[in-house]
């Protein structure tokens, strides 16, 4: 069974999945990979939260984490339209090419 | 239960570099496809077996065929990966670092729960009514040795009520107004993945190079 000294570890591979997402974010070009790094810290909120959930036996955690899966596939579905878009008009797939907003 | 947990979490470790620092969009894809899938074991041995299969269903069968899709049809460059004398990479990594050692001596330390249950408190019977415990008596009849050995729910009370009854009760009584609203999340963005990837008649459009856009109303044609 699990021990209760297991949950700092839990909590610890929940914030590096998310630092190492937020670090994908910042260095990575290409931005389906920088969608796949959000999804990975998304995932790494998840799993704070059923391991919250999980040690501090409510159930509520895991329906905020249900919440979380389902923006995070709406946010997929949206990102991945933009970026078919952005492709099909003839732009490279680099966010450092991306720059309209900024002008 | 301990051991597997600690390999789940290593493996799943190991496995978000591969997201990060892959050159190749794919094999990024892959290895989130094994993290998602490592993350919905460890959903599992954590006591969420519906989160369990959700995860699986939506991430591994919905979100990463759909990132393999475009994937394939756009066909990105693979990167150069980035120097490891590169100081903005170190940056990151002891940036990592420091956000891990902060955590863990914050989970280990600094953050306090009445796991043990020592007291009749609230949370503790709420916990136990959730799990399906009926009265107090069912809460004391834990095994003395390691009072709280099965990290969470004692393992009669999950198999009396269930997983998925339980998550079913919260999300249609106590969550029921926000269950309702993604509804409207998935509609929105339904609706605005089709209009992005709409055609227009005379096909594809063609907007200018980045140094001459001239910012148009998205229902015109060139």
């Amino acid at each position: 069974m699990l021990s209760q000294a297991m949950f700092p570890w839990i909590l610890l591979t929940a914030a590096y999945l998310f630092s190492l997402g937020a670090l994908g974010v910042l260095i990575r070009r290409n931005p389906l990979v920088v969608f796949m790094s959000i999804e990975l810290m998304l995932n790494a909120v998840n799993l704070a939260l059923v391991g919250y959930s999980s040690f501090l036996s409510s159930e509520e955690g895991q329906v905020f984490a249900f919440m979380v899966i389902v923006v995070a596939a709406a946010e997929v579905v949206v990102g991945l339209g933009l970026l078919t878009r952005v492709f099909s008009i003839g732009r490279e797939l680099d966010v450092d090419d991306l720059d309209e907003l900024k002008r | 239960m301990n051991a597997l947990m600690a390999v789940l979490l290593i493996l799943t470790a190991i496995s978000g570099l591969g997201v990060v620092f892959s050159r190749q969009a794919i094999y990024s894809a892959l290895s989130l496809v094994l993290t998602v899938g490592l993350l919905a074991v460890v959903f599992l041995v954590l006591n969420a077996q519906f989160l369990f299969v959700v995860q699986l269903i939506v991430y591994a069968g919905a979100v990463v065929v759909l990132f393999i899709f475009i994937i394939a049809l756009l066909d990105p460059a693979a990167e150069e990966r980035p120097r490891l004398t590169d100081p903005r990479l170190l940056l990151g990594v002891l940036a990592i670092a420091g956000i891990c050692t902060a955590v863990y001596i914050a989970a280990s330390d600094g953050i306090t729960y009445d796991t043990a249950c020592t007291t009749q408190s609230a949370s503790c019977m709420h916990a136990y009514a959730v799990g399906g415990a009926a009265d107090w008596t069912d809460f004391t009849e834990r095994p003395a040795a390691d009072p709280y050995n099965t990290f969470g729910f004692p393992e009669n009370a999950v198999n009396r009520a269930g997983n998925v009854q339980t998550v079913a009760n919260q999300l249609f009584h106590t969550y029921v107004l926000p269950f309702e609203i993604t509804s409207l999340l998935l509609l929105v963005a339904a609706i605005g993945a089709v209009y992005l990837t709409r055609r227009t008649h005379t096909g594809v459009r063609r907007l200018p190079p980045a140094g001459e856009m001239v910012m148009d109303g998205p229902g015109e044609d060139d």
